[in-house]
């Protein structure tokens, strides 16, 4: 029989409202790059500036659209129905509001971070409740609900690290662990959380966009155990100070990533459609970035030019595995929401449009292309310290990420 | 059910499209029975092309709401099954060269 929540049921404009304020986040957080980019090139990272642009860009922009992607996504996942639609806008208005203060108290003043990261953190919490309720009534627990949970785990140690970090700079408490806190905070955010996310719904989605059929799933075990014994070891090293249990975690965390390219790579061979979208093939070559990145960390760690690498390579990391997945997929979901929303009542009745004509497609691959090329040129520009080059990518990143904010939103027109 | 029936309401269908595809669900042989019973009702017994489909709610109302203006209907009930599981072969001539698949 038909269970019944079979199907998109979370209220569309739950995941809409996360989504329009991200792209609001991501325009808000270039701008800010864009006017502080000197001393980024300078090598400082961590100033109020591009504490604040960084948080925009990770709270603001990846997880805001993280959430609002798994309120219409782990529904029809995990053939389960949200706990509460309506806590989860009261968790869009707390977590909004959380992050649009934290950002602006990391720019104006970093000592008074804390309420507004508390708020944040709040709204976090309020979301995990929100997907362990959710996920608790998932009647068969399979392999993307142990990513999927990981990931949860990871976001909510990354969040109270965070809040770590700021009373440590504000009591001066703990001083010798702040490095280990602040390179732990950074892992389990990037890794931990955005990285495990991004591999459990790549299962449901990489099949579902390319019309893959009767591909294995077994590599997906050997994934999770190797990124996750990957990430504890690494994370260990950053408290005990080995290099050498460093570098095994590096390695790991390479193995694990490069079976996961490897399995999807299979089941892309498995598809039907053989045509892939554009947007879609984007995210798919996210992951031969990430994967690139991985490798090159692992390299770099056995040189002494790590410690001057590392800063750009989180960037790219962020930017090109990260995000680019995820605009990736932003644009097959958004088109698909809309959709839902405005014509799926006259469909069977009427001529409606199919997903493909909801967007510009012609607009895509120029923006992805120059976005990519772009985070290419910024990181070159922070290996060489060159501003000039540092101003020229960060221009062009900025105009694309605009254009592409905007590009997404003009699907609503539609 | 008579077949002049059963062909109406495999038209009705084809107006039921999978909007990523951009082919209706006949074309790509989601469709595997139809069945009437002494009161009129019918039973559609389908597949999807992906367990977990997000469009699998809206597909359904969609193909109720298609069989909606046939008059001998009374009353629509949609199965979704996933065994046979779906696959290349049940799609028609037409689905497959608009996929580009051989």
């Amino acid at each position: 029989m038909l269970p019944q929540n079979l199907g998109s049921e979370t209220n569309i404009k739950l995941p809409f409202s996360f989504i329009i304020f991200s792209l609001v986040a991501l325009v808000v957080s270039q701008a800010l790059l864009l006017f502080n980019g000197q001393m980024m090139t300078a090598g400082s990272f961590r100033i109020p500036a591009i504490w604040s642009a960084a948080h925009l860009l990770i709270l603001g922009w990846a997880l805001m659209v993280a959430m609002g992607s798994m309120y219409q996504l782990v529904p029809v996942a995990f053939l389960t129905k949200i706990w509460n639609e309506t806590f989860g806008f009261i968790q869009f208005f707390v977590t909004g509001t959380g992050i649009v203060l934290f950002a602006a108290a990391l720019y104006w003043s970093p000592q008074h971070a804390m309420i507004p990261g508390t708020l944040t953190l709040l709204g976090i919490l309020m979301f995990l409740l929100q997907m362990v309720l959710t996920l608790k009534a998932q009647a068969k627990p399979n392999i993307l609900t142990a990513f999927v949970g990981t990931a949860l785990v990871c976001l909510f140690l990354t969040i109270a690290l965070g809040i770590t970090l700021i009373y440590c700079l504000k009591s001066g408490a703990a001083a010798d662990y702040y490095q280990a806190i602040f390179k732990s905070h950074l892992l389990l955010g990037l890794t931990g959380w955005f990285t495990l996310l991004i591999f459990g719904f790549s299962y449901k989605m990489v099949p579902m966009f390319s019309l893959s059929h009767g591909f294995p799933m077994v590599q997906a075990r050997f994934v999770f155990s190797f990124y996750v014994s990957g990430l504890v070891m690494a994370l260990l090293s950053f408290f005990t100070e080995q290099s050498l249990l460093l570098k095994t975690g590096f390695f790991f965390l390479l193995v694990g990533f490069s079976i996961f390219s490897w399995h999807i790579s299979i089941i892309i061979k498995k598809r039907l459609k053989k045509k892939l979208d554009k947007p879609f093939a984007f995210a798919l070559s996210a992951i031969g970035f990430g994967n690139i990145i991985h490798l090159s960390a692992f390299i770099l760690l056995w040189t002494p030019g790590f410690k001057d690498l590392i800063g750009p390579l989180v960037y790219t990391y962020i930017l090109l595995w990260i995000i680019l997945s995820i605009t990736g997929y932003l644009y097959k979901i958004v088109p698909f929401l809309w959709w839902t929303f405005k014509y799926s009542k006259e469909i069977g009745k009427a001529k409606v449009p199919v997903l493909k004509d909801m967007m510009n497609d012609r607009i895509i691959v120029p923006v992805l292309f120059f976005f990519v090329a772009s985070v290419i040129v910024i990181f070159f520009a922070l290996v060489l310290k060159s501003v000039i080059l540092f101003n020229i990518g960060q221009s062009v990143a900025s105009i694309t990420f605009i254009v592409m904010a905007f590009s997404i939103i003009s699907v609503l027109k539609k | 059910m008579n077949e002049e029936l059963k062909e109406n309401i495999m038209g009705a269908l084809e107006l039921v499209i999978d909007p990523e595809l951009g082919i209706d669900i006949v074309n790509l042989g989601l469709i595997y029975d139809l069945e009437m019973d002494d009161e009129s009702n019918l039973t559609v017994t389908m597949t999807l092309t992906a367990m977990g489909c997000p469009l699998a709610g809206t597909i359904v109302d969609q193909v109720k709401r298609a069989l909606a203006d046939i008059p001998e209907i009374k009353d629509v009930e949609v199965n979704i099954v996933w065994n046979p599981p779906w696959n290349k072969d049940m799609m028609s001539r037409y689905a497959k060269i608009a996929l580009g698949i051989r």
